[in-house]
């Protein structure tokens, strides 16, 4: 996945319905809403929904000319999908949303032969970051990471405070983003990271 | 929420730590989505922290030591308990405890308590025997030693010592005094014996505790 301004020429394209356009669009804004919307929402399907809603909205919107700084194209789309996650939360229904409207057809987040190569390189990396990794951190990791258990627990536990732990997920992802950077880079536009959500 | 001020929160880091209160989550919502520097550094930790956790998942082993490509995982010891072993181990040993139980011990009980014929020969301690006494078995056959000992002669007890035709001590028991004209059997089990001339030594014990060796006898064992 390229890095792309987002600029009026983006939002052009995006209007006129150009597909790489679109698929780099909805590639780089599902991996947002999906982080933004897992520590919002439990379930997976929620999540997808709150997603597809979301990416509906905006492409009316692309086609009714309601973006007007381009710019702040990505603040639009947040902004978009807090509405829609509102509405979710007091229960209303996507389905009546935009149903008697021509809805574009939201290109997929595919997973592509390439892109699983990467993420096998980026696996290995990551194995190769931690086996550096002295065992009390990684243990520090495991313990936060795997076993999700109570962050202040752990830190005192292994005798360190929180800024440590988040000193040692930044050293960690510094390490790794060269790596990553690379690897988006190299994907062609569409493709998304095929690991968990 | 600025790019300089994201950074220096390291809000990227709190975020997947899920440390910010919602309104600076907003915040820097509002920026991530703007910032494609951000957005990078958000999706690597996230790529990070997902892969991780797989990492973590696998077996412990397989972090931090490698095994080498190609080489076989020795099964440990306790591979023998797995079921495919364990099993029908289990079974054979049942078979084996039941048959013992059914078939075995009740043959060897009547056995022991029905009455023996076999041979047998008499040791007379108050006299040195210098020829050997010849004593016919049966292969696996016992025999028996009619032990008599001296009356009134002023041991306590006795010590019985049984050599083999090799020259080694292969019994040793010890014998309470008799009442006087009372003989001790000593029975020999024939399982495995071999021909030969056996010595059966008898000492006496003093109560003062002292041994005294009281007679030497060669007894010629015949297997027919």
């Amino acid at each position: 996945m390229q890095l792309q301004s987002f600029d009026e020429s983006y939002v052009e394209r995006l209007q006129t319905g150009d597909f790489r356009t679109q698929e780099h669009f909805v590639a780089y804004f599902s991996e947002l809403i999906q982080l933004k919307l897992r520590s919002r929402l439990n379930s997976p399907q929620a999540i997808e929904d709150v997603r597809q809603e979301t990416f509906t909205r905006v492409f009316a919107a692309l086609r009714d000319g309601k973006i007007r700084q381009p710019d702040r194209l990505g603040a639009f789309v947040n902004s978009m999908c807090n509405n829609v996650l509102l509405e979710h939360y007091r229960g209303s229904s996507r389905d009546d949303s935009l149903d008697d409207e021509e809805q574009p057809e939201i290109p997929a987040a595919n997973v592509d032969i390439l892109g699983a190569i990467a993420n096998k390189q980026m696996a290995e990396k990551i194995r190769e970051i931690l086996d550096e990794m002295p065992e009390r951190d990684r243990r520090l990791l495991r313990e936060v990471f795997l076993e999700e258990r109570d962050k202040d627990a752990v830190c005192s536990d292994f005798g360190v405070d929180r800024e440590y732990l988040r000193v040692l997920l930044h050293r960690a992802k510094q390490a790794f983003k060269t790596m990553y950077l690379k690897s988006v880079a190299s994907r062609p536009p569409g493709a998304v990271v095929a690991g968990k959500r | 929420m600025d790019h300089n001020e994201a950074v220096r929160q390291k809000a990227t880091e709190r975020y997947l730590l899920d440390e910010l209160d919602p309104e600076l989550r907003d915040q820097f919502e509002e920026h991530l989505f703007d910032c494609q520097d951000c957005a990078l550094d958000v999706r690597a930790a996230a790529m990070f922290v997902e892969q991780s956790k797989g990492i973590f998942a696998e077996p412990e082993v397989q972090l931090g030591v490698k095994a080498p490509v190609g080489a076989a995982v020795k099964p440990g010891w306790l591979a023998w308990l797995r079921p495919a072993f364990a099993v029908p181990v289990l079974a054979l040993l049942l078979a084996i405890v039941g048959y013992q139980n059914f078939v075995t011990y009740p043959k060897l009980m009547r056995v022991a308590n029905e009455p023996q014929v076999g041979p047998w020969t008499s040791v007379n301690v108050s006299t040195r025997g210098a020829d050997a006494t010849v004593l016919k078995a049966h292969p696996g056959e016992g025999f028996g030693l009619l032990v008599n000992f001296p009356p009134q002669d002023g041991f306590a007890s006795y010590i019985v010592d049984l050599y083999n035709p090799a020259g080694k001590l292969e019994w040793s028991g010890p014998i309470s005094a008799a009442p006087a004209g009372q003989d001790r059997q000593i029975y020999i089990p024939g399982r495995n014996r071999l021909p030969g001339t056996y010595t059966l030594v008898v000492h006496g014990i003093n109560p003062a505790g002292e041994s005294k060796e009281l007679s030497r006898h060669p007894i010629d064992l015949q297997i027919q």
